[in-house]
């Protein structure tokens, strides 16, 4: 009993790591309807930045999200412009978009393995080696901060979108994209915030990842994967959803980690998003897609 | 003067072929309209060109003397010109309360979104029972109702509305027309498409016919609706499913 309270202990702390990480792709699949494979690639690169500003500058790697955030926010801004405004204008390219974001993920890849190389890193704060210990239980420290720092930024994207205008203005566009336009939102404009929200979020879990697992650049594969099972769990374009997937297949996969062994732990969500697109596409709290 | 001039438009979707075709109407002050036709002449193609949602490929849209070509969606409603999309476009999950303070977005006093919002609540009694609830889970009249309570927050000039009645049944649509002429009774210029054109014809006050793309006839809609040769072409098959 005291073992499975542990295990799920640990897979929760896990999982709102994951939820955060998520948030991101599956905010812009809500308002943009784009598979962004790329986001954890920019994650990566996110990472990259929180490591070196540790190492070079001492910076903690919780303390950097508030320069890796608006850095992410900024290069979204700019991606967006350069790449998505224009394919958004044109109906034809809009098919191609998903390909273009796996094109994005590559470049970012190769220039990340070019410039710092294929080798394992991660930041070493003091509390990336201690832990928390209660009567029976244990909790890593990093991911304790890791999971407090996240269910603070996720709160605070919940009371964005909940209560201000733009806020309003990103959820009517999530909701109804045309409707919105009727009601006066410029749509567009608010494609490119988000776009840049979800790449201050890829910010946030860079920094959030740097301490929490060891990277290098191709280490993105294996996230988009595990994200895509998650928001497709919980329903692409819900951030709800993506909160519940997140928890729920981190459990379980905790589970089979400590049963089977750490090799299996990813097998969980690579088979949960082979049976969830075969038994219920749209997820558990997503629109259903209409072909 | 014109509210609205549309001169010669012509626009379709993307790359695909012209939908109109060169139209030119004058939409006059004070005076409600209903546009019929047979499927794909058009009709909710050219309330998209006045909203701003569909730029024209040629010819332009004049309001008030200012040309509006060019313009986004949110421009064209800050001059006072309200869309009603056909196809219930609500936000489902968001509430009632939330669904009409989005229709005072472009506003940017909540305070005074809220107040008009009560307002509109006076003339939709049903929605102020139901401020709390999601959307998706009223009825389609009252979806309807919540549609153009939303367009009325901004206090439109002009409100034009694409087939309000579809899929309603006959007493809703009653209802739905009702309230329609409260607002023509306030002095809002009203644009209807309606697929019960006799309806939408005994409703307003001017009649326009469109097919492929242009306007084939207007005139009062008494006219219309005694035209012979209208009602063969456009308004016969209507008849004959009404007397079967």
């Amino acid at each position: 009993m005291v073992q499975n309270i542990q295990i799920m202990i640990l897979g929760l702390a896990l999982g709102g790591v994951y939820a955060l990480m998520a948030s991101g792709l599956t905010l812009i699949f809500g308002v943009m309807g784009i598979v962004n494979l790329a986001h954890a690639a920019f994650m990566m690169a996110a990472a990259f930045m929180a490591f070196f500003i540790f190492r070079d500058l001492g910076i903690d790697p919780i303390v950097s999200i508030v320069i890796t955030m608006p850095a992410m926010f900024a290069l979204g801004v700019i991606v967006y412009k350069l790449v998505f405004a224009r394919s958004f204008a044109d109906p034809a390219k809009r098919s191609v978009m998903v390909l273009m974001t796996f094109a994005m993920a590559l470049v970012i890849e190769g220039t990340l393995g070019f410039f710092f190389s294929n080798i394992y890193r991660s930041t070493t704060p003091s509390y990336a080696s201690e832990a928390i210990i209660a009567g029976p239980f244990f909790l890593p420290s990093a991911q304790l901060y890791a999971m407090g720092l996240s269910i603070v930024i996720l709160g605070a994207l919940w009371a964005m979108l909940k209560f201000s205008r733009t806020g309003y203005a990103i959820r009517a566009t999530m909701h109804n994209r045309t409707a919105a336009e009727v009601v006066g939102v410029n749509v567009d404009r608010i494609s490119m915030l988000v776009f840049g929200i979800g790449m201050a979020l890829a910010g946030a879990s860079g920094s959030v990842l740097s301490f929490v697992f060891s990277f290098y650049p191709g280490k993105h594969w294996e996230f988009v994967a595990i994200l895509l099972s998650l928001v497709v769990l919980g329903g692409m374009g819900s951030l709800l959803g993506a909160l519940i997937g997140a928890l729920s297949l981190s459990v379980v996969a905790a589970f089979v980690s400590a049963n089977y062994g750490p090799t299996w732990s990813p097998v969980t969500f690579y088979l949960a998003l082979f049976v969830i697109l075969m038994v219920r596409p749209q997820g558990l709290l997503g629109k259903k897609m209409e072909l | 003067m014109a509210h609205i001039e549309i001169n010669n438009v012509v626009a379709g979707y993307g790359s695909g072929p012209d939908i109109l075709t060169g139209i030119t109407l004058k939409i006059e002050p004070d005076r409600s309209y209903c546009i019929i036709g047979p499927n794909g002449a058009g009709k909710s193609t050219l309330l998209k060109v006045i909203c701003g949602l569909l730029q024209p490929r040629s010819g332009n849209v004049v309001f008030n003397g200012t040309n509006m070509t060019g313009l986004r969606p949110d421009e064209v409603l800050q001059r006072g010109i309200c869309f009603v999309p056909q196809d219930r476009s609500l936000f489902p999950d968001m509430t009632v309360r939330e669904n009409l303070r989005m229709g005072g977005y472009i506003l940017k006093d909540r305070a005074e979104v809220d107040r008009r919002i009560e307002s509109v609540l006076g003339m939709f009694p049903v929605l102020a029972e139901r401020l709390g609830q999601p959307a998706k889970t009223l009825s389609g009249g009252q979806q309807q109702q919540l549609l153009i309570g939303r367009a009325l927050v901004l206090r439109p000039k002009v409100i034009m509305l694409d087939e309000p009645t579809l899929g309603l049944a006959p007493k809703i649509s009653k209802q739905i027309f009702d309230s329609m002429n409260q607002l023509k009774a306030a002095g809002i210029s009203i644009i209807v498409v309606e697929q019960n054109a006799r309806l939408g014809l005994k409703f307003a006050d001017w009649g326009c016919v469109l097919d492929l793309g242009r306007m084939v006839f207007e005139g009062p809609s008494g006219t219309v609706l005694s035209d012979r040769r209208i009602e063969e072409l456009y308004l016969g098959r209507l008849r004959k499913e009404v007397a079967a």
